[in-house]
């Protein structure tokens, strides 16, 4: 099972545990990665602010042709944002070709040319549905008994397309939580968005976003929530301080990333490949619990 | 209730990203009900789409909510005539942007700086993105933003997880550059205004 592992910005730096674990954990099961060379930012949510929609195409565009021109592994994007700008562009290609006409003739500038041929997937789409549950179940060594985690979908990884999972009601992540032996605790507002790319300029309104899920995530019996997207992690985690300011709240609850579970489940280093320590409100007491 | 006037409507189908798309709206209102930060809005995106079939180019072009978008995409997974309405926000507060509207100013600071790194390096700087968009409008209200965000900025730090090096260019960045102006030569409504 070989893929392209487009990680993106984010990765390197504030999501740096999402990549630190999703590399063994994903290894340990039987997933082969290899780097899209010299590939570009996605442009993310926030672009449409100095940048067309064609020319946001074409960066997009850019990764997939460079992809393409070497092999035609599908590539796997943890980001949700990184997911969904690319598979935007292959999208709107099968929709309508004349975009392809346009985009390629943007990308010529460049040398380069896109056929459109490469899929993009998500990781919890390769997960459930390359490695599927029972593989990973049985890759468990120290199952996360009795953990109660909030599986937070959020909106990229699923919205709009629902390429894998149901864009109203998702399953994957909590079915992947129950594979590592944890509870996934039903909360209604697991869909609702954190502010996304917009969180920093426009955080008074974003700090209520992040507020209402994580107290739903409580109130339904979580201890933890788990996140596959760097911006949900880094809106849900870094702020619980100012809402606790703001809102007289006492939130201080672990947000962990879905393959720092996986390794913790997996038996492996808490530090080295779940990352733990990367974690600002620190998972490991909760966690270490529930793996003994 | 104002009466159709067709001229700007005309205006945002020729140069607006996805602006044609307006035309199968029909005013139902679940892409309002559907918005998270829909409480915060002057105009919902149905109202702007009236506003704009009425022709009232200022009210739309300097409205808050065509800038308010989270990128969440849940009207565009319900809306029941399958329009795009994200896309139609940013296009919109693009084009806004372009004619020299400032709908958000936080956010178009921000909007603008993210795509500048994107086109200076090809990938973001995580360190410099916030500086430049803290320092946008002068040394004091820097100061007071970085001071505001230091505590993020140093936590971050403390836990591994902000690069220390500066982000370099990435080796293609000549002939990325050379596409996404090609680009937006072609784009809808032209080069920029």
């Amino acid at each position: 099972m070989k893929y392209y592992l487009y990680w993106g910005c984010s990765l390197e730096g504030t999501g740096a545990n999402f990549l630190l674990s999703l590399r063994p954990a994903c290894e340990a099961l039987g997933m082969e990665f290899e780097e899209i060379e010299d590939w570009n930012c996605c442009g993310a949510s926030v672009s449409y602010a100095g940048a067309s929609d064609l020319a946001i195409k074409v960066l997009n565009a850019r990764n997939l042709a460079l992809a393409e021109a070497k092999a035609n592994y599908d590539i796997v994007a943890p980001c949700s944002s990184c997911y969904i700008q690319m598979i935007k562009v292959n999208h709107e290609i099968k929709e309508d070709p004349a975009v392809l006409t346009q985009v390629n003739e943007c990308l010529a500038e460049g040398g380069l040319n896109y056929k459109g041929t490469i899929k993009v997937r998500h990781i919890q789409d390769v997960l459930y549905n390359d490695v599927g549950v029972d593989k990973i179940r049985e890759r468990v060594t120290n199952p996360l008994s009795g953990l109660k985690v909030a599986g937070y979908v959020g909106c990229q990884s699923v919205r709009p397309y629902g390429e894998y999972d149901s864009t109203v009601k998702p399953i994957v992540q909590d079915r992947l939580l129950e594979a590592l032996g944890a509870e996934a605790v039903p909360f209604p507002k697991k869909m609702l968005c954190c502010g996304s790319g917009i969180f920093l300029p426009e955080m008074d309104y974003c700090l209520e976003l992040v507020k209402t899920i994580l107290e739903d995530a409580l109130s339904h019996g979580a201890k933890m929530v788990s996140t596959v997207c760097p911006m949900c992690a880094m809106n849900l985690e870094m702020y619980q301080d100012r809402i606790n300011k703001k809102y007289g709240t006492q939130l201080d609850v672990p947000i962990v990333y879905l393959t720092q579970l996986m390794a913790a489940a997996f038996g492996m280093d808490l530090k080295r490949d779940a990352a733990l320590n990367r974690n600002v409100i620190p998972p490991e007491g909760i966690l270490k619990e529930a793996i003994g | 209730m104002a009466a159709y006037e067709p001229s700007f409507a005309q205006e945002v189908f020729g140069n607006v990203d996805f602006g044609e798309e307006i035309k199968m709206c029909m005013q139902c209102g679940v892409c309002a009900g559907s918005c998270p930060l829909r409480d915060h809005m002057d105009y919902p995106p149905r109202q702007i789409f009236s506003l704009i079939r009425a022709g009232k180019r200022e009210e739309v072009l300097t409205s808050q909510s065509i800038m308010l978008c989270t990128s969440c995409y849940t009207c565009v997974v319900k809306c029941p005539r399958n329009i795009p309405v994200m896309d139609v926000m940013h296009g919109l507060a693009h084009y806004a942007l372009k004619q020299g509207y400032v709908p958000r100013k936080e956010t178009a600071n921000f909007g603008r700086e993210f795509w500048n790194q994107v086109y200076k390096l090809g990938r973001i700087d995580e360190k410099d993105l916030p500086r430049r968009v803290f320092f946008a409008d002068g040394l004091v209200s820097g100061i007071k933003s970085t001071m505001n965000f230091m505590d993020v900025g140093i936590r971050l730090l403390l836990h591994g997880r902000m690069k220390l090096l500066p982000e370099k260019k990435i080796k293609g960045i000549q002939s990325l550059r050379k596409m996404l102006d090609k680009a937006e030569k072609m784009a809808k409504g032209g080069a920029a205004a």
